[in-house]
């Protein structure tokens, strides 16, 4: 007998999305699996907790003050690491199909993650470090008896490695995209968008990039600050700038939140279109709505400081303006195309696809709390109430957190080829929905009777909002729970399913139809052509004189005028340190940019990579007068100090060399930068 | 005791009506997901409808941001014809010089901390939160108000500080005329 075989289509897709879905390879699978199981456990955990300080507040729950704000701050430490854990998979795992991210750096990206997971959740829970998880300075250093220095400085080792992990990957994604598409405006569609180009990067290409931009941008901040703090630990001789610090601070907490969305967005741009059967294409439109969030993610998060009267009134207004104006690009590109490519699909309902629209929902409603929140004189109003935590919560726990469980759904519910039953995720949703709602709904009323938020022991008479939001939180665990079970499920039969496909024969004889396991074979998809060559930073000849330029200019910071008037200010004198890196950093790229010495370097990515975070790192933890300070009497040992600073430079600056034209350039404009803030927050 | 005022309370009334607007168009969306319309119709209609809606959100835009620049709560000038209140913080209480002015009285609050970021939040003598501005060591924020109801005001923290964070409070007494 003889039987012709055909390939059964997914039953969890919609038909149409054959046409334009790529298969994912293993690889690919297997990190989309990690980052979204590890993430989501970070995230059940953090939850918990949530649950336990909203019973707090209702006096059901007898917790202490300093242990509410351990929870606090590890509440909101985990939450973000859960949920930005999960969307890098998931974006990874779109995006890797099209362009060679590496495994290794995803992999080290995973383990500083964990490994700075770890640190936090031991700096809080045994070493009692509860000063919020954006760390306002000088708090840290006000411990109140509550914390000791051990576990202060252990709280800032877990964020810098936090932060380093999400450093290496947006690095990767920023090399690796600017490589594959031919520079920073090709792979962000500006020649599309001029009209020089017919066609630009799929739309996951664009969003990565510009969210690796941010990305980077924000996690320098963090490393300058963090930098600043761990090295008061010990020295408690330097002091901070309370105003610079949290412009830093906020800079990197709130972009680093909202980061968390854009990256979803990402891999919503490949995964809802696969419900729908109409793939998602790039367009001018969207194009000029990615560089406005590109813009506005940047230079929104100085919102967080409108009651800080002594920020500049310009710096306030341009906030606000790019607070409303980073609605514009979500409201009119992202969540209004979804809904386009939902309307009228025939949309296949899955597990997935259902969290997937829901999420839709709560990023446009949580986002237009925000927006309101975001109007100076309304935020004089509702300034660090439970408004904040009520629409921060909207669209974390009902879009991001909702996403997270659909990537995870997504992946299994491919793997098992099924989905749901149709009653459990209709009720699963909807025990989501209403406990969620009915979560924020009780912070959004307690805002508006101007509740304060953060506090472990609520006003008199405003106990009964706690309760209230504490039984809808009960409501939303039970429904995470259920989907739980219901991805434990998926995940059964997906694991049984790994070694064999199912297809549909027909019997030659009979012309009878009928389904059958096959061993899956080697035979996955091409992977991404791997890059031969990114460029270097410094190409033509003006770039090299404007590199020559830059070095000449930084070798002011060594005349010995410059040194002495630097000395009687402190500001000063690490801005003269900085300069001395910037002579370094101008003179590695230079040389590093040479065919010649680049040749001789070899390509060496990892080396490059762990030398532009490595060495400004080092830099700002030994700016410190504890350190200096001795050196100050012995002329040999100041020199050498001060020639360290540009030797570090100047292993900045080789090392970006190794990392491609658009990332190099990045990564040592950034290694001066972080140098840059971290004299002007340090005083 | 805490209470609902304005304009806190209109403000919670656009959200609830923005909200349920929304939630109503995503199930309608929902619903017609279901359906099956061919994309070049949904393409036409969809990129018609896009376009009013940037707008809409444009001229709502210019309109409500450029409003509220019109009404900053950013004290300017010298304060010539305020009495200044100068309020301290610091882990965890509040120092107010004077703690008492009479009704009517155009004040100055200059807020400062001794330690860490507070956050001096003023709720009026019906438990309704007037504002806030926040009380930063090494700077001195300066808020306008005129504090025309005679009545116990209450001050709470409203920035994270520590560990008596939610019980830091003190009060600042408006006298009748």
């Amino acid at each position: 007998m003889e039987a012709a075989t055909t390939a059964v289509h997914s039953q969890v897709l919609h038909p149409r999305a054959a046409a334009f879905t790529v298969r994912a390879r293993s690889v690919e699978r297997r990190i989309g699996l990690l980052f979204a199981a590890s993430g989501l456990a970070l995230v059940l955990l953090m939850g918990v907790l949530g649950l336990v300080m909203r019973l707090t507040q209702a006096t059901v729950v007898d917790l202490s003050p300093g242990w509410f704000y351990r929870l606090l701050t590890l509440h909101g430490a985990g939450m973000i690491t859960g949920v930005l854990l999960v969307m890098m998979g998931a974006l990874w795992y779109v995006l890797h199909q099209t362009v060679p991210l590496r495994v290794g750096r995803m992999l080290a990206t995973y383990g500083l993650i964990v490994l700075g997971a770890l640190a936090v959740l031991v700096a809080t829970l045994v070493g009692g470090f509860g000063a919020g998880w954006t760390f306002l300075p000088p708090l840290p250093s006000y411990p109140a008896g509550q914390w000791s220095t051990w576990s202060e400085s252990l709280f800032f080792v877990g964020v810098l490695l936090v932060d380093a992990g999400f450093f290496v990957y947006c690095l990767d994604v920023l090399e690796q995209t600017t490589g594959r598409y031919g520079g920073l405006a090709r792979t962000l569609g500006w020649h599309f968008l001029r009209g020089r180009e017919d066609s630009a990067p799929p739309p996951q290409a664009i969003a990565a990039t510009a969210v690796a931009i941010d990305g980077l941008l924000s996690s320098a901040a963090a490393t300058a600050i963090l930098a600043g703090l761990l090295g008061r630990t010990y020295d408690s001789t330097a002091g901070i700038d309370a105003l610079v610090a949290k412009n830093l601070v906020y800079f990197f907490g709130h972009s680093m939140a909202n980061l968390t969305i854009y990256l979803a967005a990402g891999a919503a741009y490949v995964l809802i279109p696969r419900y729908a059967g109409r793939p998602y294409e790039t367009t001018k439109v969207f194009v000029a709505g990615w560089a406005g969030s590109l813009v506005f993610v940047a230079t929104a998060y100085s919102h967080h400081l409108y009651m800080d009267f002594v920020q500049p009134t310009w710096a306030q207004g341009v906030s606000e303006i790019a607070s409303y104006g980073a609605v514009i690009p979500v409201a009119v590109v992202t969540i209004y195309s979804m809904t386009m490519l939902v309307w009228g699909s025939s949309y296949r309902w899955t597990l997935a696809s259902l969290l997937f629209y829901v999420g839709l929902a709560g990023w446009a409603i949580g986002g237009v709390g925000a927006v309101i929140d975001s109007l100076i004189p309304i935020n004089f109003r509702l300034h660090n109430t439970d408004w904040v935590v009520a629409h921060f919560h909207t669209y974390l726990i009902l879009c991001v957190v909702v996403w997270s469980f659909a990537f995870l759904a997504h992946l299994l519910e491919r793997g098992a080829d099924r989905t749901t039953p149709a009653g459990g995720r209709a009720w699963t949703v909807t025990l989501i929905l209403v406990g969620g709602y009915g979560l924020t709904g009780t912070w959004f009323l307690e805002g508006v009777l101007g509740v304060p938020r953060r506090y472990a022991i609520q006003p008199p008479g405003t106990t009964g909002y706690s309760l209230a939001g504490s039984i809808f939180a009960l409501v939303l665990a039970v429904g995470i729970g259920s989907l739980c079970l219901q991805l434990v499920a998926l995940a059964r039969e997906a694991w049984q399913r790994r070694r064999y496909t199912l297809v549909e024969r027909t019997d030659s004889w009979t012309g009878g139809r009928y389904q059958a396991r096959v061993g899956r074979g080697p035979d996955e998809p091409p992977a991404a052509e791997a890059l031969t060559d990114s460029g270097l930073p410094l190409a033509s000849p003006a770039q090299l004189a404007l590199g020559a330029a830059a070095f000449v200019v930084a070798l002011a910071a060594f005349f010995p005028q410059v040194v002495d008037a630097a000395d009687t200010n402190i500001r000063f004198h690490h801005l003269d340190h900085a300069g001395q890196f910037l002579l370094g950093v101008a003179l590695g790229l230079l040389l590093g940019s040479l065919p010649a010495v680049s040749r001789t370097l070899g390509k060496k990515p990892s080396a490059g990579l762990a030398a532009v975070i490595g060495a400004p790192a080092l830099m700002m933890l030994v700016m410190l007068p504890r350190f200096y300070e001795p050196l100050e009497g012995d002329p040999a040992g100041h020199a050498l100090y001060h020639l360290a600073m540009a030797a570090l430079g100047l292993a900045a600056g080789l090392g970006a060399t190794r990392l491609g034209r658009v990332a190099g350039r990045l990564a040592a404009f950034l290694a001066v930068g972080m140098c840059v803030m971290f004299a002007a927050a340090m005083k | 005791m805490l209470r609902y005022g304005d304009p806190q309370i209109a403000v919670g009334a656009v959200f609830a009506a923005l909200a349920l607007l929304l939630a109503a168009a995503f199930t309608l969306i929902g619903v017609q997901a279901g359906s099956d319309v061919p994309f070049e119709r949904v393409h036409r209609v969809g990129y018609w409808l896009r376009k009013r809606w940037l707008g809409l959100l444009l001229v709502v835009g210019v309109v409500v941001v450029g409003i509220t620049f019109f009404d900053l709560p950013y004290a300017s000038g010298g304060g010539a014809g305020r009495t200044l209140v100068k309020v301290t913080g610091g882990q965890f209480f509040w120092s107010l010089a004077p703690d008492q002015v009479p009704a009517g009285t155009r004040v100055r609050f200059d807020v400062t901390s001794l330690d860490v970021n507070h956050g001096f939040g003023l709720y009026d003598p019906h438990g309704h939160l007037v504002g806030s501005v926040q009380a930063m060591p090494g700077y001195h924020n300066r808020l306008d108000l005129t504090l025309g109801e005679a009545g116990v005001y209450r001050i709470r923290c409203l920035e994270l500080c520590g560990l008596n964070h939610s019980t830091m409070e003190s009060t600042f007494t408006v006298t009748p005329r």
